[in-house]
C-alpha cells in the first residue's frame, strides 16, 4: 500500500478526535456486526449439524456393508472368505459378521417396533461403535439373553435398567393348532445406548449374535459383514464398494454408508449455501450504512480534502484512504460479528429450552462449529460488499472542486 | 524570461440572472524574484485569478505559461506540477486538524516524495527559521492565528516552490499579526528571492509591493506608486 495512504491510516487510528466513533459510523460498524453475526450464526448451527450428523452416522453405522446378492443370508464359509480376503486390503480396519432383524418390543401393553442387532460383542474392536456409546449399564452381553436398547426406546418402554421385556418376531411365526404364533422371549435390559441419533436410539436392541441366531432360526448364517475402513479411506467408501463387488465377482451387494446417506449431506450443503446467499442480503443492506457514512464522512472532510488536492493529493491517494478507512472498520467490524456469532451460536447449543425434533431432525441437540473455510468466505464476502459499497460516494472525491471548497470555508 | 505569463484569460459564471463575466480577458506576466499585488473590491475576482494562475480552478479562453511552456488544466500531471512548483497561502490557514504543525508544513513534501522523516525533517528547520520552533507539535486548534498563518506560509514553502500565491493571507488577522505576516513575506522574498502574487484589498500592503494590479470591471491594470 502506498506509504501515504498508510501514514493517513495510522494517524485517523491514533487520531485524539476518534474519529472512528463518529455517530454515522456507529450505524455502520453494528449494522455490520448484526448482519455478520445472523450469517455466522446460521452457518456455524448448520456446519454443526452436517459435522455431527455425519459423525454419529460413521461411528453408528459402519463404513461398508456386505450382503448377498438377491435372497438369502451369508452362510459361514461365505462370511470366512469374505473376511480372509479384505484383510489383505489395506484401507480396513476391521469386520464383523452380525444379524439384523425387526422385530416388536414389548413391556406391560407398551409396544414398539424395533431393529434388532445380532452382534459380536466380545470382538475387541466392533466396526461400529458400540461400546463407545453404552452410557448407562454394561455393554457386555453374556447373561442369559441380556440386551442393550436405545434409550429412547428404554423410555418409551419404561424400561430401567435390570427390568425384562418381551421380544416378539413375527418372522419366525409358528402355525400351531391355535393359529400362528409369533417366536418370543423374554430378554433383560443390561444397558442403554446413546448414540444421539434419534433413529437409532429410538429403534435399537443390541443382542448376542449367538443368542440372536437361535432366537431367528438362523444357524450358521449372517445377514450382512459389516466393515470400518481406515480414516483416510472413509470418504471414497462408495468406489472401494464398487471395485469391491467386482472383485468378488458380483457374488454380493456391497454398498457404502455414501450410498445410504449423499442425498442427504447434499441436501445439507446445498441448504447451507442457500442459506448463506440469502443471509448474505443483511450485509448487503448494512453496506448501505457504509454508502452513507463515507458519504457524510466525505462532506465532513471536504476542506481536508480539497486542500489536499490543492497541493498535489491525487484523486487516487484521497480515494485510498477512505477505502483504507472504511476497510480497516469493516474489517473490526466483520471479525467482532464473527466473534459475537460464535458466541450466540455456543449459547443456542448449551440452552435446554429450545432441543431439536429428533424424530425429524435425526438430532435432538443444536451443534456448533465455525470452520476456518466458512469464516474466511465470510470474511471475504463481507469485505468485498463493504468495499463496493464505499466505493460509490468515493466519485464524488474526484468531483471536489477545490476553489469553491476554499471559497465556501 | 518571465516565470508566469498569461495571455487574455477570460472566466465567466452561469447565475440566474444570466452570465457574469468575472475576468474579460486579462493579460499578465510575473518575473522571477517579484512581489506583485492584485488589488481590488470583494467579488472584483482577484481569487478566481489567483486560483487560474495557480492552476487550482479551470478558465474559459487565454493561455497560461509558466516558463514559457503552456500548462493545460486538464494535464493528468497537474497536481504534482501544482505540488513542486507552485505555493499557496489562503486567507483561512487550512491547517490539518488531526496533524501537528510541523506533520501539516512536512505534508506536500511527503505528497511529492514519500519520504516522511526527510519532509519532517525539513519542515524542522522551515519552522525553526520562522521561529515556530517551539510550537511545531502543537495542533492548529491549539495555535494562535498568527502562529497558525505563519505554519500555513511554512507549507507554502516547504517544496521550494517557483512561485507562492497568497490570497488575502492578512484577512483573518489583526494588525500586528498582518504586519508580522506580510514582513515575513517580505524577507523570503529579500533573503531568498522568493516569488510573491498577493490578492489583497489592503492598499497599505499592496504599496509594500514591488508592482501593484487592480482588478476593476474584469480588467486588470497596473497602478503606478
Amino acid at each position: 500500500m502506498n506509504k501515504i495512504v498508510l501514514f493517513f491510516l495510522k494517524k485517523y487510528i491514533s487520531s485524539p478526535k476518534r474519529e472512528w466513533l463518529r455517530f454515522d459510523s456507529v450505524f455502520m460498524v453494528i449494522g455490520i456486526i448484526i448482519s455478520v453475526a445472523t450469517l455466522t450464526v446460521a452457518l456455524s448451527i448448520f456446519e454443526g449439524y452436517e459435522t455431527v450428523l455425519k459423525n454419529t452416522i460413521l461411528g453408528v453405522n459402519s463404513h461398508i456393508y456386505i450382503f448377498k446378492a438377491g435372497e438369502g443370508n451369508l452362510t459361514n464359509e461365505e462370511v470366512e472368505q469374505i473376511e480372509n480376503e479384505l484383510q489383505k486390503h489395506d484401507g480396513v480396519e476391521n469386520t464383523s459378521a452380525l444379524i439384523v432383524t425387526q422385530a416388536m418390543a414389548v413391556n406391560g401393553n407398551r409396544i414398539k417396533g424395533s431393529i434388532v442387532r445380532g452382534i459380536n460383542w466380545e470382538q475387541q474392536e466392533l466396526p461400529s461403535k458400540y461400546k463407545q456409546y453404552v452410557l448407562e449399564g454394561t455393554w457386555k452381553l453374556n447373561a442369559e439373553n441380556s440386551a442393550v436398547l436405545g434409550y429412547k426406546l428404554a423410555k418409551e418402554l419404561n424400561l430401567h435398567v435390570g427390568d425384562n421385556f418381551k421380544l416378539i418376531s413375527p418372522m419366525n411365526s409358528k402355525v400351531t393348532p391355535m393359529g400362528i404364533k409369533p417366536k418370543e422371549e423374554i430378554f433383560t435390559l443390561v444397558g442403554l445406548y446413546r448414540s444421539g441419533m434419534y433413529e437409532y436410539d429410538s429403534k435399537f436392541i443390541f443382542i448376542d449374535r449367538e443368542v440372536m441366531s437361535e432366537f431367528n432360526s438362523m444357524e450358521n448364517e449372517f445377514t450382512l459383514v459389516e466393515v470400518q475402513l481406515k480414516t483416510d479411506w472413509i470418504e471414497r467408501a462408495d468406489y472401494i464398494a464398487y471395485v469391491w463387488e467386482h472383485e468378488f465377482d458380483y457374488k454380493y451387494q456391497i454398498s457404502s454408508w455414501v450410498d445410504f446417506n449423499s442425498n442427504l449431506f447434499s441436501l445439507l450443503k446445498m441448504e447451507k449455501w442457500v442459506i448463506f446467499i440469502i443471509l448474505s442480503f443483511l450485509i448487503l443492506i448494512a453496506s448501505f450504512n457504509v454508502v452513507s457514512s463515507v458519504t457524510t464522512s466525505i462532506i465532513e472532510k471536504r476542506t481536508e480534502l480539497g486542500i489536499l488536492k490543492a497541493f498535489g493529493a491525487s484523486d487516487k491517494i484521497l480515494q485510498q484512504i477512505f477505502i483504507g478507512k472504511t476497510l480497516i472498520l469493516a474489517l473490526l467490524s466483520v471479525t467482532f460479528g464473527q466473534v459475537f456469532g460464535v458466541l450466540i451460536a455456543k449459547f443456542f447449543s448449551w440452552q435446554k429450552f429450545f432441543v431439536l425434533k429428533g424424530d425429524v431432525y435425526f438430532l435432538d441437540k443444536i451443534n456448533v462449529q465455525f470452520g476456518y473455510i466458512s469464516w474466511i468466505i465470510i470474511l471475504g464476502v463481507s469485505m468485498l460488499i463493504v468495499l463496493a459499497a464505499s466505493l460509490i460516494p468515493l466519485k464524488n472525491i474526484s468531483k471536489l472542486n477545490i476553489t469553491n471548497i476554499i471559497r465556501k470555508v | 524570461m518571465s516565470l508566469i505569463r498569461i495571455e487574455k484569460l477570460k472566466k465567466s459564471y452561469q447565475e440566474a440572472s444570466g452570465k457574469l463575466e468575472v475576468l474579460k480577458g486579462v493579460d499578465l506576466e510575473v518575473h522571477p524574484g517579484e512581489m506583485i499585488a492584485i488589488t481590488g473590491e470583494s467579488g472584483s475576482g482577484k481569487s478566481t485569478l489567483l486560483h487560474m494562475m495557480g492552476m487550482l480552478d479551470s478558465y474559459d479562453s487565454g493561455k497560461i505559461f509558466y516558463s514559457g511552456k503552456q500548462i493545460n488544466i486538464k494535464d493528468n500531471e497537474l497536481n504534482e506540477f501544482r505540488n513542486k512548483r507552485i505555493g499557496f497561502v489562503f486567507q483561512s490557514h487550512y491547517l490539518l486538524e488531526d496533524f501537528t504543525a510541523e506533520e501539516n508544513v512536512a505534508m506536500p513534501k511527503f505528497l511529492a516524495t514519500k519520504d516522511f522523516k526527510k519532509s519532517v525533517l525539513d519542515s524542522r528547520e522551515l519552522l525553526k527559521a520562522l521561529d515556530l520552533d517551539d510550537r511545531r507539535s502543537h495542533y492548529p486548534s491549539q495555535l494562535s492565528g498568527g502562529e497558525q498563518q505563519r505554519v500555513a506560509v511554512a507549507r507554502s514553502l516547504i517544496n521550494s516552490p517557483e512561485i507562492i500565491f497568497a490570497d488575502e493571507p492578512t484577512g483573518n488577522l489583526d494588525s500586528k499579526h498582518s504586519d508580522e505576516l506580510i514582513n515575513l513575506l517580505m524577507d523570503l522574498n529579500k533573503t531568498h528571492g522568493q516569488t510573491f502574487v498577493i490578492a489583497t484589498h489592503n492598499k497599505e500592503i499592496a504599496g509594500k509591493m514591488d508592482r501593484c494590479y487592480i482588478l476593476e470591471n474584469g480588467i486588470l491594470k497596473e497602478e503606478t506608486k
